[in-house]
C-alpha cells in the first residue's frame, strides 16, 4: 500500500506518486496546517470567546476519528459534569503554564527545557526564531519569545501551508521535538484536568517521527 | 479505525474532511484567530551584526539605580552594561546588574493578572483578564472604603514604579497607613536622627574618595557593592585613607582595614559616646566649627561625661585603648574623615540615638562641607509630577503614631508595627484592604506569624509585583507588572561619583530597553495600573498623567529636557556643576525637639537585652551578588551565591563539634526553628556571641523555582521584635539561635 510518511518526497528524487496521491499530498498539507492551528488554538487561554460548543464537537468529532474514544469520551464527560466546566480549565490551564504555588508545571517554551539555567529566550529560542526567518516568517511582536508552543505550532501550520514538507520536518527535528517531550511529560505527570493530557498527546501524535 | 493509526495514514483517511471541516468552522468568533507571524523577506543572520544599543537604562536590581545600557540583539536582550556616559557608575556595573538578563526572561516571572480561587496562603491561580481584575480590585478597594473610610487600606510599597501608587493612595484616597520597608525596615532612623542634628537626610554622602580616615560603623562595603559609593570608598583607600571598621564580624570592609573594632554587637552608642567625651575632656575636637556652629553643646558635653573610656570598653568588650586610638586617628585628621551615616541601621531598637551620636560625632570633628567629610553633591534641578493631595488632612488626622502620641521621628508613613497592631486589634480602628506594591512583607518585617495574622483578617488583599514573591501567596488578586528594563518610570539625578573631580552634573530617565509587550504576557506598568483603578474607583478627575511616558516627559521638561533629547545625548544628559565643598550645618549636639518629644535630648546608651545562655546573637548582612530576597530566583545571581553559610566562631565550633561546610538548621529563644538548612562557616572572623549570615534567603513560595527552600530565612527566626521608641522603626538583631545538626540541638558556648 502506498504510504507517505513525512519526507518520502525527496527520499528518491525519480520517485514519482500516482495523480491521486499528489492531490491527497496537497489537501493533505491544508488539512495539516488546520490541525496544527487547532492544536496551537486548544494550548490558548480558555476563554469563552473561543471555546464554545462548536469547539468540543470538533474536538470530539476529531479525536473520534482518530480511533481516539476514549480520550473523547474522559473530555466529553469532564466537560458536561459541572455547570461551570470553564473554571475549572481556566484554573488548570493557568497552573499548567502561567504561575502557581507550588510552580508552574510546564512553562511553553522550548528553552525552559533546553538551556542550562531553564531561562526564557535561551540560545534555543534564538535559533528557532532564525528558522522563521529563514523561510520568510518574523514574529509580530518585538519582544515575543520564539519557542512559544503555540508559535511553534503556529509555524508548522505555515510551513504545511506552503507544502514545505521538507522544513517541517527538519523544524519539527531540530526545533519542536528536543523539548516537546520534556513538556509533555510534566503535563501529564502533573496535570489534574484530563484536556490538557489529551491534548500534549495529540500534539505529540501529529509531531512524533514515525516509525 | 486502526490502533496503530499514524498521522500521516490518518490525513490520508476520508474521515479527515469531517474532521478538519469542524475545526475551520468552530473559531467563527476566536478573538485570537489572526496568526503571529508576518510574512518577512531572509536576510542573514551576523554574530552580532544586527546588535544595537538600547540607552536609558537605570538599574534597579538594588536601589543604587546604576546607568546601563543594553545590547539587544532581534528583541532579545543579551547583555547590560554600564552606560559610558555615566559620570556616577560609568560603565561599570555589579554582578546584580549583569543578573538583570536573568530577571527579564525568567519563566517563573508573573504573566497575566491572576485571581485566587483558594486560600490566602495556599492560593490557586485563575488568569482573569485586565478588566475583571480591575474592576475587582477597584470594587473590593471602594467597598473597604466606604465601609471603614479611607484609613482602612494598608499599603506596602517598595521601588521607583511604587510611588505612583503610593501617592495615590496616600494623597488622593488619603490613607496614612503606608509602611516603606526602606525606611522602617532599613534607613529610616538614620535619616530621621541626621534631620534632628544636622536638619538633613545624609544619604551616603561622605566624600571617602577624599578622607584621611574613613569610619564604617557596621558598613561592610565590598559585601554592600552600590558602584559609585564603592568607587568612592576604593579611591580614598587608594589615596591612603586610614580605614576603621567597627563590626563584631571580619567582615570585607575588615578585611581591607586599618584597625578593626571587634565590637559586642548593640553597644555601637557606648562606643561613639566614649570617643566624643575623650576627645571633648582632651580639647581635641574641632573647637572652630562647634563654637561656630553647636548648638546645646555644653549639654551635650555634660551629658555624655560619664562616657569614659573604661566604661565603654567594658560595655562594648574592646580594649579601652583602642576607643582612645581611633578617637585620636579621627581627631588628628580632621576635619578631612568621613563617619558613615551607613545605610540599613534598623538594628536594636536603639538606633536613633546610635544615628544621632554618629551625626554628633561629624560636627565634633567639624567634618562637614569639608574635603573628605560629610558633602552632599549639588544635583540639577528637574520638574515635577504627581498626584494631587486631595486628601491628606484625613490621612494626617488618622496616623496611628500621631493619635496616640509616639514615634515622633517617624519616617514618612506610618511604622509598620502600629499598622500591623492596629489591623489584627481593629483598635483604634479597622484597617481592611491591603495593597502590596513591589514590596515582601513576609521577608522584610520581623515576625511572620502577625503579619500573616494581619493578611488574613483583611477584606481585600491586592498585590503587584514582578515576581511571584512570598507576599503573593497572600493576594486575592494579583497583577503582574512589566519589570525595570521595561518601563519608563523615573528620573535620576546626581554628580559625578568623586566630588573633587570636574564638577558636573546629570539628568536621566528611565527608559525600556526592550519592549514591554509580547504575545505570552499582559505585564502592565504602575501608571497604567493606577490610573485604570483611580477611573474605576471614582477619582478619574486627579489622574495627574495619562503615561509613564507622559510622566517622566513632564518631569524632564523641568530641565528642558525630555526624552527624545535624553536618547539624543545617549541617555544621559550631562551639564556643568558646582562645588559642593564650603557648605556648613548647624549640629543639634543636645536636641531639644528630642527632649521634648520625650526622648533622651543628649545622645544615650541604651542597652540591648543580652544573649540567654547557649545562644548567640543573630545579625545578617548584605551579599555581594544579591540585594536581599529580591534577587533570590535569578539563576546566574544564585548560581554564584546558592545559599547564605552561617558564620560561628571556630572555638565555639570545635566545642560544638562543628565543622566548616556543615549542614546546620538554627532554632531562636522563642524555640522557632528555620524551615530550611544551611551550611556553617566556621571562621576565627566573628564573635562567639555572634552569629552572622546574609539576609534574603529561605523563600518558601515554590513558584520561585530557582530561589525556593535555598539557605536560611534570617527573618523567619526574628520572633522578637523591637522597635526603636523615635522613629517606630524595627529593631531585627535582638535575637538569639542555637544551631541544630542532624536533630540536635547544639549550644554555643560563651
Amino acid at each position: 500500500m502506498w504510504h507517505l510518511g513525512r519526507g518520502a518526497s525527496f527520499v528518491n528524487d525519480t520517485f514519482q506518486p500516482p495523480p491521486h496521491a499528489r492531490l491527497m499530498n496537497q489537501s493533505t498539507s491544508t488539512n495539516l496546517a488546520e490541525i496544527y492551528r487547532f492544536l496551537a488554538q486548544s494550548m490558548r487561554y480558555p476563554s469563552p470567546d473561543w471555546m464554545q460548543a462548536d469547539y468540543f464537537s470538533a474536538l470530539n468529532t476529531f479525536l473520534v476519528e482518530l480511533g481516539w474514544d476514549g480520550e473523547a469520551q474522559t473530555i466529553r464527560r469532564a466537560i458536561s459534569e459541572g455547570a461551570d466546566w470553564l473554571e475549572p480549565l481556566q484554573v488548570e490551564h493557568t497552573r499548567l503554564f502561567v504561575n502557581a504555588v507550588p510552580c508552574v508545571v510546564a512553562p511553553p517554551y522550548g528553552s525552559v527545557y533546553l538551556s542550562a539555567d531553564g531561562m526564557l529566550y535561551g540560545p534555543s529560542a534564538e535559533k528557532a526564531k532564525a528558522f522563521y526567518r529563514e523561510q520568510g516568517f518574523d514574529l509580530a511582536g518585538e519582544a515575543d519569545i520564539p519557542d512559544h508552543l503555540t508559535f511553534e505550532l503556529e509555524f508548522l501550520a505555515l510551513l504545511a501551508e506552503e507544502g514545505k514538507d521538507q522544513e517541517e520536518e527538519l523544524f519539527l527535528q531540530n526545533h519542536f521535538r528536543p523539548w516537546f517531550p520534556h513538556f509533555q511529560a510534566r503535563v501529564l505527570q502533573k496535570g489534574r484536568h484530563p484536556f490538557y493530557g489529551v491534548l500534549v498527546n495529540l500534539i505529540d501524535f501529529f509531531t512524533r517521527e514515525e516509525m | 479505525m486502526a490502533l496503530n493509526l499514524t498521522r500521516r495514514k490518518f490525513l490520508q483517511t476520508a474521515s479527515l474532511a469531517a474532521a478538519t471541516a469542524a475545526m475551520s468552522g468552530c473559531f467563527a468568533n476566536r478573538a485570537t484567530a489572526s496568526t503571529p507571524f508576518v510574512k518577512k523577506p531572509f536576510t542573514a543572520p551576523g554574530s552580532f551584526a544586527d546588535t544595537t544599543t538600547a540607552v536609558g537604562g537605570v538599574c534597579e536590581m538594588c536601589f543604587w539605580r546604576c546607568q546601563l545600557v543594553g545590547k539587544v540583539r532581534d528583541g532579545k536582550l543579551v547583555k547590560l552594561e554600564g552606560n559610558p556616559k555615566s559620570i556616577d557608575n560609568g560603565v561599570s556595573i555589579c554582578a546584580r546588574g549583569n543578573g538583570g538578563v536573568k530577571l527579564l526572561y525568567d519563566p517563573d516571572r508573573l504573566k497575566f493578572p491572576m485571581k485566587n480561587v483558594g486560600k490566602r496562603g495556599a492560593p490557586e491561580w485563575k488568569r482573569i483578564s485586565w478588566d475583571e481584575a480591575l474592576d475587582e480590585c477597584a470594587t473590593k478597594l471602594k467597598a473597604v472604603i466606604d465601609k471603614y473610610g479611607p484609613h482602612g487600606i494598608a499599603i506596602f510599597p517598595h521601588g521607583s514604579s511604587a510611588k505612583y501608587p503610593m501617592t495615590f493612595f496616600e494623597h488622593v484616597i488619603g490613607t496614612p497607613n503606608n509602611s516603606e520597608a526602606s525606611f522602617f525596615q532599613c534607613r529610616g532612623i538614620r535619616d530621621m536622627a541626621y534631620v534632628a542634628t544636622l536638619d538633613t537626610a545624609p544619604d551616603e554622602n561622605v566624600d571617602m574618595a577624599n578622607a584621611k580616615v574613613i569610619f564604617l560603623l557596621g558598613t561592610h562595603l565590598g559585601e554592600n557593592i552600590h558602584v559609585s559609593h564603592v568607587k568612592r570608598y576604593l579611591k580614598g583607600l587608594e589615596n591612603g585613607a586610614k580605614l576603621v571598621v567597627v563590626d563584631p564580624r571580619f567582615s570585607a570592609s575588615a578585611a581591607k582595614a586599618h584597625t578593626w573594632v571587634k565590637i559586642k554587637p548593640g553597644t555601637d552608642t557606648a562606643f561613639l559616646l566614649a570617643m566624643m567625651n575623650h576627645l571633648i575632656k582632651t580639647g581635641k575636637y574641632n573647637k572652630a566649627y562647634v563654637e561656630a556652629n553647636g548648638a546645646g553643646f555644653d549639654k551635650f558635653k555634660a551629658g555624655i561625661s560619664h562616657a569614659t573610656l573604661d566604661w565603654a570598653a567594658k560595655i562594648c568588650d574592646i580594649p579601652a585603648r583602642q576607643i582612645k586610638e581611633v578617637a585620636e586617628l579621627l581627631a588628628a585628621n580632621a576635619p578631612n574623615v568621613s563617619i558613615h551615616p551607613g545605610r540599613h541601621v534598623s538594628w536594636y531598637g536603639n538606633d536613633f540615638q546610635r544615628q544621632r551620636s554618629l551625626a554628633c560625632l561629624t560636627g565634633l570633628l567639624g567634618a562637614i562641607g569639608v574635603k573628605g567629610g560629610f558633602v552632599k553633591g549639588k544635583g540639577p534641578k528637574v520638574g515635577k509630577s504627581g498626584w494631587p493631595k486631595v486628601n491628606v488632612e484625613h490621612a494626617e488626622a488618622h496616623a496611628l503614631h500621631l493619635m496616640a502620641k509616639k514615634h515622633q521621628f517617624s519616617p514618612p508613613g506610618t511604622p509598620t508595627d502600629m499598622i500591623r497592631e492596629t489591623a489584627v486589634s481593629g483598635k483604634p480602628y479597622a484597617i481592611k484592604g491591603y495593597v502590596g506594591w513591589g514590596q515582601n512583607p513576609i521577608q522584610t518585617i520581623p515576625d511572620q506569624a502577625l503579619t500573616i495574622k494581619m493578611l488574613q483578617q483583611m477584606d481585600f488583599v491586592m498585590v503587584c509585583d514582578v515576581m511571584p514573591t512570598d507576599i503573593t501567596m497572600y493576594a486575592d488578586i494579583l497583577l503582574p507588572e512589566s519589570s525595570y528594563l521595561e518601563r519608563y518610570d523615573m528620573i535620576k539625578t546626581g554628580t559625578q561619583w568623586d566630588l573633587s573631580g570636574k564638577q558636573e552634573q546629570y539628568i536621566t530617565a528611565r527608559m525600556p530597553l526592550v519592549s514591554p509587550t509580547a504575545a505570552d504576557h499582559e505585564r502592565k506598568d504602575s501608571v497604567w495600573i493606577v490610573n485604570e483603578l483611580a477611573k474605576r474607583m471614582g477619582y478619574g478627575q486627579h489622574i495627574p498623567v495619562q503615561s509613564e511616558l507622559e510622566m517622566t516627559n513632564k518631569i524632564l521638561a523641568g530641565a528642558n529636557l525630555s526624552v527624545e533629547q535624553l536618547v539624543k545625548e545617549g541617555g544621559i544628559h550631562v551639564q556643568p556643576g558646582v562645588d559642593p565643598y564650603g557648605a556648613v550645618l548647624k549640629v543639634n549636639f543636645f536636641s531639644q525637639e528630642v527632649a521634648d518629644a520625650g526622648f533622651p535630648g543628649v545622645p544615650t546608651y541604651i542597652p540591648v537585652p543580652e544573649p540567654p545562655k547557649g545562644f548567640a546573637r543573630l545579625v545578617y548582612g548584605r551579599a555581594p551578588v544579591h540585594t536581599f530576597n529580591r534577587s533570590m530566583n535569578n539563576a546566574w545571581l544564585m548560581n554564584e551565591m546558592p545559599e547564605n553559610p552561617v558564620w560561628l566562631n571556630d572555638e565555639s565550633a570545635k566545642k560544638m563539634g562543628l565543622k566548616d561546610g556543615d549542614r546546620i538548621e538554627l532554632v531562636n529563644q522563642d524555640g522557632v526553628k528555620s524551615e530550611t538548612s544551611s551550611v556553617v562557616k566556621v571562621t576565627p572572623g566573628i564573635r562567639k556571641d555572634t552569629i552572622y549570615m546574609a539576609h534574603g534567603y529561605g523563600t518558601k513560595n515554590p513558584a520561585m523555582t530557582v530561589g525556593v527552600g535555598k539557605g536560611i530565612d534570617d527573618q523567619s527566626l526574628i520572633t522578637a521584635k523591637a522597635v526603636d521608641p523615635e522613629t517606630g522603626a524595627h529593631g531585627m538583631r535582638n535575637n538569639f539561635v542555637k544551631f541544630v545538626k542532624n536533630g540536635k540541638v547544639l549550644s554555643i558556648p560563651a
